[in-house]
């Protein structure tokens, strides 16, 4: 019985505490490298405006839906200094094929390595996908997990919000 | 103390203000008709602020899916970057090169966690990088127990590691020194030391990248009574691992080679086995991660102590809209092997630096082709693939050769003795021995399985947001004992092969004995499919209904132990609904198929929840080269809740 209320706590307490109003928090500047062997900060990244990261490996059916829709946001929004950062989750059973994946789908978007997750720990993003959205300043805005077909509508919806927002600010 | 290091970690986070965190939580919670119940509660917390970071997680489980029961902090970490320093305490995950050395992970689906709880120290600046990383690594294994591990191996470990990068080339030089105790089958634990040295480089270029690592490891024991002093070299061991790719226009090339030598055996490996490969290495496998149910259930069980192979793998695009890929792949032990009988092996090199066909060095041999795309004005997802297999799981003989027989022929001579002046009459049997000529022996048992599999995915998005999807996978597969040759057992008296007809050594025999059964009856092939249809509304819900039939087995006949009304809804048993059904008597035409409905809902859009309703098929389940047997769930409810905030 005291697993079960346990959960319940847990639970009840979660759905309190987890609502989108308590997004907002900084992004902390962490190191990664990216595909093509550059080492980059994901405060560098976001100089220019804002970012979109997402979490994916090469086995996971989701994220590859979704990932053309995010490298067309990537080339659409670029003029306004937006940008998609990729975190490749592949273990070295299938690190070796990244590259070659993303080479031949053509992919424009920013990708960074992390196969042993400690990247995705530090962001919990271990569910895959994972999108996170930050502003310029670092702030994250929206967070959201995994990807139901039609949902890259909200997605678009929510760079466009940040994009907006930015640009009454400037 | 764990539980003030949470108290203060969460009363920080949030009473200061200039402290940023981030949290995970996740509760999974499954309950089934044969008892196979879990509840897992898990909370992950980060915290940074400004140099410093911080992750703690937190468990109640009690029990888990796979496990022990805590309710505990199980994991922290404190990290702390200082110009070009880093330092972290806790516990510690690090991955070196392409992990033939190091690759450090905790993965809670496999219950496979080789990570390190100790220190961590870190200089990164231009092109260098060095690091050093000491602590404890306690990983535990699965035994017999699905559920529970039984094998624990802890090492006491301390690393390096320095990294070289100068333009588009990087060399890197590892070391790591573990003292292990190691859990044996029974008795004594063993007390091993393993050295590994290992170095490795890479070169980026735009049409093509090439990586290449090699480690060669020591193993001593320590095999005196009071575990003092020296030792015994145990075993000696290397690895090379190589990936070549080539890039042109939107076609990608992935050539990958390996050759693990820790160890060699013509069989499985035991605990028994220790002083080869250690837990911290995790290395490329060389085979597809594949993300269909019935292609993962054949995966093949990676040996990271004694296996070679290569893999090539094509990505493309067909029209800018298609995606296209084909990959092969062919692994096999180092060395094939000869029963001198069937209990004594010989091994003898492969000729060659690619992996072996011969039977007794357990190849494999895998090949999927998919292709995938968006058509209909980008509304319709469409995947095809074909996936085949073939690998040979164990030899139970496997010899080859000439050999001699030796015959006795008795003949009888006529004589005569004087016995005290009386001429007796009597005869001696003498016994000639003479060889045969050298005839051919082949005595060979090896079991072999074969699939192949077509995984098909068809989803439709409507223009108001709703989503339907159908899947279907359909797989085919044999395995068999094949026993071929003119001998089948072995005289320990005479040390020879025993020939199945003496008066003809040619006459030979060739049997396929297939492993598949139902019920007690043989079947030849083992038929699998699974459909699931999703109906899904984007950004909020999605319901799935999934059916998954098999034919045969290649152990006991599974068996429904419940009807459950899911069952009784999709096959329109009415009966069940008027009363006429007992649910602890299911009929026979729902066995051999799990039926299962789940509804997924998104609360926010960074809250998931989760009801799985039905039976799940148990099986083989793979990750990251580690294969766990997952027991069936059998006429249950599993619920999950996650959320990141």
């Amino acid at each position: 019985m005291r697993k079960y209320l346990f959960t319940l706590l847990f639970l009840s307490k979660s759905v309190m505490f987890a609502t989108d109003s308590d997004l907002g928090s900084k992004i902390p500047d962490l190191k990664l490298k990216l595909l093509n062997g550059q080492k980059i900060t994901i405060h560098e990244l976001l100089k220019d405006g804002p970012l979109m990261i997402d979490f994916w490996a090469t086995w996971c059916k989701p994220c590859k839906k979704v990932m053309k829709y995010l490298d067309q946001y990537h080339q659409d929004y670029a003029d306004q200094g937006f940008k998609v950062l990729m975190i490749n989750q592949d273990t070295p059973r299938s690190l070796g094929k990244v590259k070659s994946y993303i080479r031949s789908q053509n992919h424009q978007f920013f990708v960074g390595l992390d196969p042993n997750q400690k990247i995705a720990q530090k962001l919990n993003g271990m569910v895959m996908p994972t999108l996170i959205l930050i502003d310029k300043g670092g702030e994250i805005k929206w967070r959201h997990q995994g990807f139901i077909p039609g949902e890259e509508i909200e997605i678009e919806k929510q760079i466009k919000l940040i994009l907006e927002s930015q640009a009454s600010e400037s | 103390m764990k539980k003030i290091i949470l108290c203060l970690t969460i009363c920080s986070v949030l009473v200061a203000n200039d402290i940023d965190f981030n949290a995970a939580l996740t509760a999974n919670y499954g309950d089934s008709y044969d008892f196979y119940s879990y509840s897992e509660n898990r909370l992950d917390l980060n915290f940074f602020y400004n140099d410093l970071q911080g992750w703690v997680q937190y468990e109640y489980s009690n029990p888990p899916d796979v496990g022990f029961p805590i309710n505990d902090i199980r994991k922290f970490r404190i990290e702390y970057t200082l110009d070009d320093f880093t330092i972290k305490f806790g516990d510690i995950y690090e991955f070196w090169g392409r992990g033939l050395v190091l690759n450090q992970f905790d993965d809670q689906i496999t219950n496979y966690d080789n990570g390190t709880r100790g220190l961590f120290v870190g200089y990164s600046n231009g092109p260098l990088s060095a690091s050093h990383l000491n602590g404890n690594s306690n990983v535990w294994l699965f035994g017999s127990d699905l559920r529970k591990p039984y094998y624990n191996n802890s090492h006491n470990m301390s690393g390096n590691q320095i990294q070289y990068e100068w333009k588009s080339l990087s060399l890197g030089l590892t070391q790591i020194q573990s003292n292990e105790v190691h859990q044996k089958l029974f008795g004594d634990d063993a007390y091993v030391n393993h050295k590994m040295k290992g170095i490795y480089g890479s070169w980026l270029a735009t049409n093509i990248d090439l990586f290449i690592e090699y480690v060669d490891k020591i193993s001593t024991e320590k095999t005196d009574f009071f575990q003092e002093v020296a030792h015994d070299s145990l075993k000696k061991g290397h690895g090379i691992y190589g990936n070549l790719n080539l890039y042109l226009g939107s076609w990608g090339l992935s050539t990958e080679y390996k050759r693990y030598a820790f160890d060699k055996s013509h069989s499985d490996f035991t605990a028994d086995d220790y002083g080869n490969r250690i837990e911290l290495q995790m290395m490329p496998t060389l085979g597809k991660e594949q993300n269909s149910t019935l292609l993962g259930r054949v995966s093949h069980n990676y040996n990271f102590n004694d296996e070679r192979g290569v893999q090539v793998e094509l990505n493309g695009s067909l029209f800018n809209r298609f995606s296209v890929s084909a990959q092969y792949s062919h692994l096999s032990r180092n060395k094939d092997w000869k029963s001198l009988n069937p209990l004594d092996w010989v091994d003898k090199s492969l000729d060659t630096y690619l992996p072996s066909s011969n039977p007794s060095a357990l190849p494999y041999w895998e090949n999927y082709e998919e292709i995938s795309g968006f058509i209909l004005g980008d509304n319709l997802y469409f995947k095809l693939g074909h996936g085949s297999n073939q690998e040979v799981f164990k030899t139970m003989r496997y010899f080859d050769g000439t050999q001699i027989s030796t015959i006795f022929t008795e003949s009888w001579v006529k004589d005569t003795t004087d016995f005290y002046g009386n001429m007796v009459i009597d005869s001696t049997m003498t016994i000639d021995t003479s060889f045969s000529d050298p005839f051919e022996v082949v005595a060979k048992m090896w079991q072999v399985a074969k699939s192949f599999t077509i995984p098909m995915e068809l989803n439709y998005t409507f223009d108001n947001g709703y989503n339907f999807g159908v899947g279907f996978q359909y797989q085919e597969r044999t395995k068999k004992n094949i026993s071929k040759g003119n001998a089948i057992s072995y005289s320990n008296s005479d040390s020879s092969w025993i020939l199945i007809n003496p008066e003809n050594p040619d006459s030979s025999f060739e049997t396929h004995d297939t492993q598949f059964s139902l019920n007690g009856e043989k079947v030849n092939t083992q038929y699998n499919r699974m459909i699931y249809v999703t109906l899904s509304k984007a950004p909020r819900w999605s319901f799935t209904i999934t059916q998954d039939w098999a034919n045969a087995f290649d152990g006991p006949t599974t068996v429904d132990p419940y009807y459950n009304p899911l069952e009784a809804l999709i096959f329109g048993d009415l009966k069940y609904f008027t009363g006429d059904r007992n649910p602890t008597d299911p009929p026979p035409f729902i066995q051999k198929k799990w039926v299962s409905a789940e509804l997924a809902y998104n609360l926010t859009s960074s809250q998931r929840i989760s009801i799985m309703y039905g039976s799940i098929q148990g099986g083989l389940f793979c990750s990251n080269g580690i294969c766990r047997l997952i027991a069936p769930f059998n006429d249950g409810i599993k619920f999950s809740y996650s959320a990141i905030f």
